[in-house]
């Protein structure tokens, strides 16, 4: 299964997946509330800096990170620089870039397995308010089978439409996809219904 | 089970578990590269079309429902967003309040269309994708921009401009499909329209 996650032994692996959790949201709230002026936007790259100059992790992922977000990172200093001027645009562009390299971390050190059990274990508190959290598991699993299925279906559908030489684009594609989704749910829920889930 | 609101509130069984996963799963197909996300980093993708369909053919509480799984999912590190991304990353990000706008989205959308008891209208769909698929997701999505990255709410709004082109050209397509599949494919949608049928009454509600 495709995801963000990178093995690896640095003290963030290292971390339990619910308390970084915690403990990344904590920095990029503060660092989301520093001020624009001056020293606001240093200690905002300096956290960023910090949280990955550790053993394991490093400043090359750092650098490959803010790749990543480049698009949100432009177009937010684009929008600073026409309306608000460069230094406001630079302090702004600064702090929205280091909040999105810091919660990038979670993610990178931790396996999707991991969080999803430490979500489970999170939801406790709302087993007194009928949540069912086995059920929650159950959909969030069978949502994760779906991912490639529906991949194959819509590469599919556009394969079957490009074999006919049908012009290409969302408008003649949605109602085929969508009808093919629809009867894969059926079939799904049948199945489910068939191994005795409600 | 003594609710109200007629077929709209009733527990959700593994047929509405199986809707919703692959709600979630369409959504996330829309983005795929490949398909016709223009690029990452704003939400100017088709994925937004996803979020008015799940609207529009699950109702509001499940299509919001495919949405949250699609958040929660996004937030535990795949990279379902159009363009890869993913991570609690995309919370903290300029376009966060859209995401968030996804899920209220999808509820409003279904709120309107599904508003009466009587099969949804063409008018009433286009209504309902307008209200739900792109004010609402705006109305969320702009403030949050303009909070995050500090940008002035107006100039914030000007900015998002750009895109409701773009979003007005998925609510048509969302529109025609909704309704062709209203006619083509009506069991799609899992209600009763215009009749005092009751759907299965007599399953044992165990706990």
């Amino acid at each position: 299964m495709l995801s963000l996650y990178r093995a690896g032994y640095s003290p963030w692996h290292r971390l339990a997946a619910g308390p970084k959790a915690l403990l990344l949201i904590v920095i990029v709230l503060g660092v989301s509330l520093l001020p624009v002026s001056w020293p606001g936007p240093a200690v905002a790259a300096a956290i960023a800096v910090g949280c990955y100059a550790v053993p394991g992790i490093g400043l090359r992922e750092l650098r490959r990170q803010l790749v990543a977000v480049r698009w949100a990172i432009g177009v937010t200093a684009a929008g600073q620089l026409v309306f608000l001027g460069p230094g406001p645009a630079a302090a702004n562009t600064t702090r929205v870039g280091a909040a999105l390299v810091i919660s990038a971390l979670l993610a990178l050190t931790t396996p999707v397995g991991a969080l999803l059990d430490a979500l489970e274990r999170g939801l406790k508190p709302l087993d007194h308010l009928g949540v069912d959290r086995q059920r929650v598991a159950l959909l969030l699993i069978v949502t994760i089978t779906m991912l490639p299925v529906l991949a194959r279906l819509a590469h599919d559908v556009r394969e079957a439409q490009r074999a006919r030489g049908a012009p290409p684009g969302l408008r003649h594609f949605a109602m085929p996809f969508l009808v093919v989704a629809l009867k894969h749910a059926d079939a799904l829920g049948d199945a489910l219904t068939a191994r005795g889930v409600r | 089970m003594a609710k109200g609101h007629g077929s709209t509130v009733r527990p959700i069984d593994a047929t509405d578990l199986a809707r919703v996963a692959v709600f979630a799963a369409l959504t996330v197909a829309l983005g795929l590269p490949g398909s016709f996300s223009a690029f990452g980093g704003v939400p100017i993708t088709a994925q937004t079309l996803g979020v008015m369909l799940a609207g529009a053919i699950l109702g509001p509480r499940l299509g919001a429902l495919a949405m949250i799984v699609l958040l929660v999912l996004v937030a535990a590190g795949l990279p379902l967003l159009a363009g890869g991304r993913g991570g609690i990353g995309v919370f903290t990000g300029p376009s966060a309040g859209y995401l968030f706008g996804w899920v209220a989205g999808a509820f409003v959308t279904g709120l309107v269309v599904h508003s009466t008891s009587r099969r949804p209208t063409l008018a009433r769909t286009a209504l309902g994708l307008l209200i739900g698929g792109i004010l609402v997701v705006y109305a969320i999505g702009i403030p949050v921009q303009s909070l995050v990255t500090r940008l002035p709410l107006g100039h914030t709004v000007v900015l998002s401009l750009a895109f409701i082109p773009g979003d007005l050209i998925k609510a048509a397509i969302a529109t025609t499909t909704v309704g062709t599949l209203l006619r083509a494919y009506p069991r799609a949608f899992r209600r009763t329209w215009g009749s005092s049928r009751q759907r299965e009454v007599s399953r044992p509600e165990a706990t």
